[in-house]
């Protein structure tokens, strides 16, 4: 390969109170990142509180002891920056990105609210963001076509008591059940300096930034008891077909499927990635090829996988129904290509285009100093490992047609497979809508009736 | 006690830190070439940046074609990888996958672009490709009909999407049928439902124009001669024959505005559980004087996060995960458009206070400290909006869809700077037009129908109709996004409502790129 990525060279390091610090120069522009991951996701929550993490995160904009509400990113913007923050299963994000002369308020701000979030908090505060959490839950998902998928992908993949079993913004009742309470439970617990990374990336000087970390982050306490999760470990499969029928408001049946497959940081999930970029990676992949364009009767597929740490990842695809066209005759397909990337090896040229992509994006992803911050964050909060960096390109570029086969075949199983199946609401509307069938139970007559019934409404939208 | 203990407050330094010494940022010198056969090529050497982009912008797209064709440029676009003389499009996508090039098409209301980012070692057999594909498409009958399908059964899908449905409606009420802008770029399904290969053909024959052409590459050239390669591939390309230059509006009328009034228009969703509001007007075209003011004024408006539309609605009130507003320059008058979902109880009150923050930015003048925000944003933020190659290319493609100069974006900061409170406010009195401005609501008007009459915001429509709909306007495809991290979708979040203010080019991205698959949903 001619092309190779640029290594990035960090300084790592902890603060006596147990704050990792990564730093990495680079002075080609004048902007630098600002990013802190903290070790606590949506699996940390308990039991009828699903959605805290993320509700938290939004309150850790509502201003802290030396910044008012919506301060932060007013004071972000002044300076010519950009900001958010995200929650994920495994942990919690907040980044700024700034020209790199306004370092210091990026670090200030981020300790401000590490240190000091309680003494902002107020019922008002938490109750505003509670509706706007309310409302993105809306947006993204319950008011969105097919917008239930994530949710049930996860419900079905993960048993009832396990930590991924649900998804990040949670529910209703759960969002309105949280309390001023939790918010300083989960603060005190989860947002101490020992279960956090910081990474600053971009045009600084790694002495200058190690002393003002020091100034603005040294005396806030680590808290000594931070509770382990436990074991998350599940069975590699999911012992059996799962398959759900979701009636929904859409013109075109979809269906998704979904796998557990190796956990984050397993080299087989990388092998999965690559499989996953010649399954449905753009014109030239095998599903793309075969369903959209040869046979013509889906208008789109993906597949990709989702890394997680604890007990299994997930590995998901969808493929959106033509009209008139048998929603068994694309699910077939779908296991049919599956099935043979689980059987053959993929060819060499094959194998090449994959690369030659993953590597071409991967240069693009890491010119951008956000990019490169989160990302020694990442390895070093899942993986203790920030490193990591340089070194999953050449993961990826090692993988082979036989590692893609062997994980193929260990997680493209109908026994650990769940297909849920969107079909065009019926005019006489069932008061159920929803029908489940359990494990080891596939339906595909019912997934047949219901196929050939979507075809006919779609062409009443159409006429 | 040291000074250092003095303004320490319990764990942390009271005192916010004061900024550094800024260093200099200069947008990156642009070397500008024309062929003889009138190509412009503009080429940007960014020593680091070994991701190349480039991207040829061609002066023609949806806003050219009879209405009859609507949806041609959108088509012929798509259908312009899909084969070429030398290899059909299953060879042609290998041969670029090889390359670990991305080609990708797209046609928007001003122009048509080809793009292709590569590693820059591959740089040149790249850009062969992109040559063969730009200069010699076949438009293979049957792919064209297969996207044509796509395209229909996108627009059943756009039907079932509240957000788009509320676009397209929105768009075809505030502008007059006669308009270009009434209807949506990629075309209607009676439009689409009559387009064939030859018409894909001749609607990019019709943008084919080296002299309403500009080449942009930009990256890590490492000594390559881009300039030299552009005269190799490009300096034999001459207009096809029998296609008469345009240079604007003989297909008709792009931007006349609706001669409705203040309407209220609902489409009636059973059950929804948000109304998308869409509340506004024709609006602007690239081409005003006052751009610079425009974009303080719409940043306060309703750009950045702390603009008045996000403060009043999610942080004061909690109505919805972000409201915004801002206009859509183009060629012709793009629209005008504040937004936001709500959830249904709200819709009233959420649309009373929307009008009321348009009013307040017509009537009352900004405060020193809205200025400063919105100014000092627009200025400190240049520097990191160029990152990227494709960054840059993009800025850079975005001057020449308006035939603007490169000066426009180095002189884009101290316009800014310029601005003052006089200016934004006369901005907001020229520009707002909220006798005029048309409410669209997506929603279940059973739930609000009576309270919207009650207030009385001006003649109701209400459609109750599920069926098929008359055309819309609007965004080109259905995303199919890949799920992620809740809040990563980088328009929203916790920063949800802060829609960027355009930069000197377009606010109409003509490089955005096409993503309809998913391939990785990793974190970061």
């Amino acid at each position: 390969m001619p092309t190779s990525v640029p290594q990035v060279r960090f300084t790592d390091e902890r603060l006596p109170n147990g704050l990792r610090l990564i730093i990495a120069e680079d002075h080609l522009a004048p902007v630098v990142a600002v990013n802190v991951w903290y070790n606590v996701g949506s699996k940390h929550e308990q039991p009828g509180k699903t959605g805290f993490a993320h509700l938290f995160e939004h309150v850790m904009f509502q201003g802290s002891k030396h910044v008012a509400k919506a301060e932060h990113i007013a004071l972000i913007q002044a300076a010519g920056g950009t900001m958010n923050g995200t929650t994920w299963l495994d942990r919690t994000n907040y980044f700024e990105t700034l020209p790199s002369h306004q370092v210091d308020l990026g670090l200030w701000l981020e300790a401000d609210r590490m240190a000091t979030l309680l003494e902002a908090l107020s019922q008002e505060n938490l109750d505003n963001q509670r509706e706007v959490v309310k409302n993105e839950k809306r947006w993204s998902y319950d008011n969105r076509p097919y917008g239930s998928w994530q949710e049930k992908l996860q419900a079905h993949l993960f048993p009832s008591d396990h930590p991924y079993h649900h998804s990040t913004i949670g529910s209703m009742e759960d969002l309105d059940a949280a309390s001023i309470e939790d918010v300083s439970e989960f603060f005190r617990t989860y947002y101490a300096p020992n279960n956090a990374v910081l990474s600053v990336v971009g045009d600084v000087d790694t002495a200058a930034v190690r002393a003002s970390v020091d100034r603005y982050f040294g005396a806030i306490p680590a808290n000594p008891s931070i509770p382990s999760l436990g074991d998350l470990s599940l069975p590699p499969t999911l012992g059996g077909e799962i398959r759900e029928i979701v009636h929904d408001r859409v013109p075109l049946p979809r269906i998704y499927l979904g796998f557990r497959a190796p956990v984050y940081g397993d080299p087989r999930l990388d092998a999965l990635d690559v499989a996953g970029q010649i399954l449905a990676g753009g014109k030239g992949s095998r599903l793309h090829r075969r369903l959209v364009r040869d046979e013509r009767i889906a208008q789109d597929v993906a597949i990709f996988t989702l890394g997680f740490i604890g007990g299994a990842s997930i590995c998901a695809g969808w493929a959106t129904v033509r009209p008139g066209v048998p929603v068994e005759r694309v699910e077939a397909a779908f296991h049919e290509e599956l099935e043979r990337l689980a059987t053959e090896p993929v060819s060499a040229d094959e194998l090449a285009r994959a690369f030659a992509l993953i590597e071409a994006d991967e240069l693009g992803s890491v010119q951008r100093v956000e990019e490169r911050a989160d990302r020694l964050s990442m390895y070093a909060t899942l993986f203790d490992d920030p490193g990591l960096i340089n070194q999953m390109l050449p993961r990826y570029l090692s993988v082979t047609a036989e590692g893609i086969r062997d994980v193929a075949a260990a997680t493209f199983r109908a026994d650990n497979r769940l297909v849920l199946t969107y079909l065009p609401e019926e005019p006489p509307a069932d008061s159920a809508a929803i029908d489940v069938d359990a494990a080891n139970e596939a339906d595909g007559s019912d997934a047949g009736d219901r196929g050939r019934a979507e075809a006919d409404s779609g062409e009443e939208v159409a006429a | 006690m040291t000074a250092q203990q003095q303004e320490r407050d319990g764990f942390v330094i009271a005192e916010r830190p004061a900024p550094g010494t800024p260093r200099p940022y200069d947008f990156p010198n642009v070397a500008t070439t024309r062929l003889a056969n009138g190509l412009t090529v503009l080429v940007a050497d960014l020593p680091g940046r070994p991701l190349i982009s480039a991207v040829m912008v061609l002066r023609t797209g949806a806003g050219d074609e009879p209405a009859a064709l609507a949806g041609s440029a959108v088509l012929a676009a798509r259908a312009l990888t899909e084969g070429t003389e030398r290899y059909d499009a299953v060879a042609l996508t290998e041969a670029s996958e090889r390359l670990g090039a991305s080609l990708h098409a797209e046609s928007g209301w001003d122009a048509t672009t080809l793009g292709v980012d590569v590693p820059a070692s591959r740089l040149e057999p790249a850009l062969e490709l992109f040559a063969e594909v730009l200069l010699h498409p076949t438009f293979p009958a049957s792919d064209v009909e297969r996207l044509r399908d796509e395209r229909l059964n996108d627009l059943l899908q756009a039907q079932a999407d509240p957000r788009r449905r509320a676009d397209e409606t929105y768009i075809a009420t505030i502008y007059a049928p006669r308009s270009a802008y009434h209807r949506p770029s990629a075309g209607t399904r009676e439009t689409v439902e009559g387009l064939t290969a030859d018409i894909a053909r001749r609607a990019y024959e019709r943008a084919l124009d080296p002299s309403r052409a500009t080449l942009v590459v930009a990256g890590d050239l490492g000594g390559q001669d881009v300039a030299a390669m552009a005269e190799r591939l490009f300096g034999a390309w001459t207009r096809p024959a029998a296609i008469v230059p345009t240079d604007s509006g003989v297909m008709g009328v792009l931007d006349a505005p609706s001669s409705t009034g203040r309407i209220v228009r609902v489409v009636h969703r059973p059950g929804s559980v948000q109304t998308e509001i869409r509340i506004g007007h024709a609006g602007l075209p690239r081409h005003i004087p006052d751009f610079h003011a425009v974009s303080v004024m719409s940043a306060i408006l309703g750009g950045l996060f702390n603009s008045r539309l996000n403060m009043q609605l999610r942080e004061a009130k909690g109505y919805t995960y972000g409201a915004g507003a801002g206009f859509d320059l183009r060629r012709g008058a793009g629209p005008f458009t504040a937004r936001a979902a709500v959830n249904t109880e709200v819709t009233v009150p959420a649309v009373i206070d929307t009008l009321a923050e348009l009013q307040r930015m017509r009537d009352e003048p900004i405060t020193d400290t809205e200025l400063a925000a919105a100014r000092d944003f627009l200025v400190g933020v240049f520097p990191l909006r160029f990152e990227t190659a494709g960054a840059v290319v993009g800025a850079l493609a975005g001057l020449a869809v308006h035939g603007l100069p490169i000066q426009e974006l180095i002189d884009y900061r101290r316009r800014i700077e310029g601005v003052d409170v006089a200016a934004v406010g006369a901005a907001a009195r020229d520009h707002l037009h909220i006798d005029r401005a048309a409410i669209v609501l997506v929603g279940d008007v059973d739930a609000f129908g009576e309270a919207l009459e009650a207030a009385g915001l001006g003649t109701l429509v209400i459609d109750r109709d599920e069926g098929p709909h008359a055309a819309g306007a609007m965004p080109d495809e259905a995303e199919t996004e890949a799920p992620g991290p809740t809040d990563a979708d980088d328009e929203h979040g916790p920063t949800a409502g802060a829609e960027d203010p355009s930069l000197p080019g377009t606010s109409d991205d003509p490089t955005s790129a096409d993503t309809t698959s998913a391939d990785g949903g990793r974190d970061g």
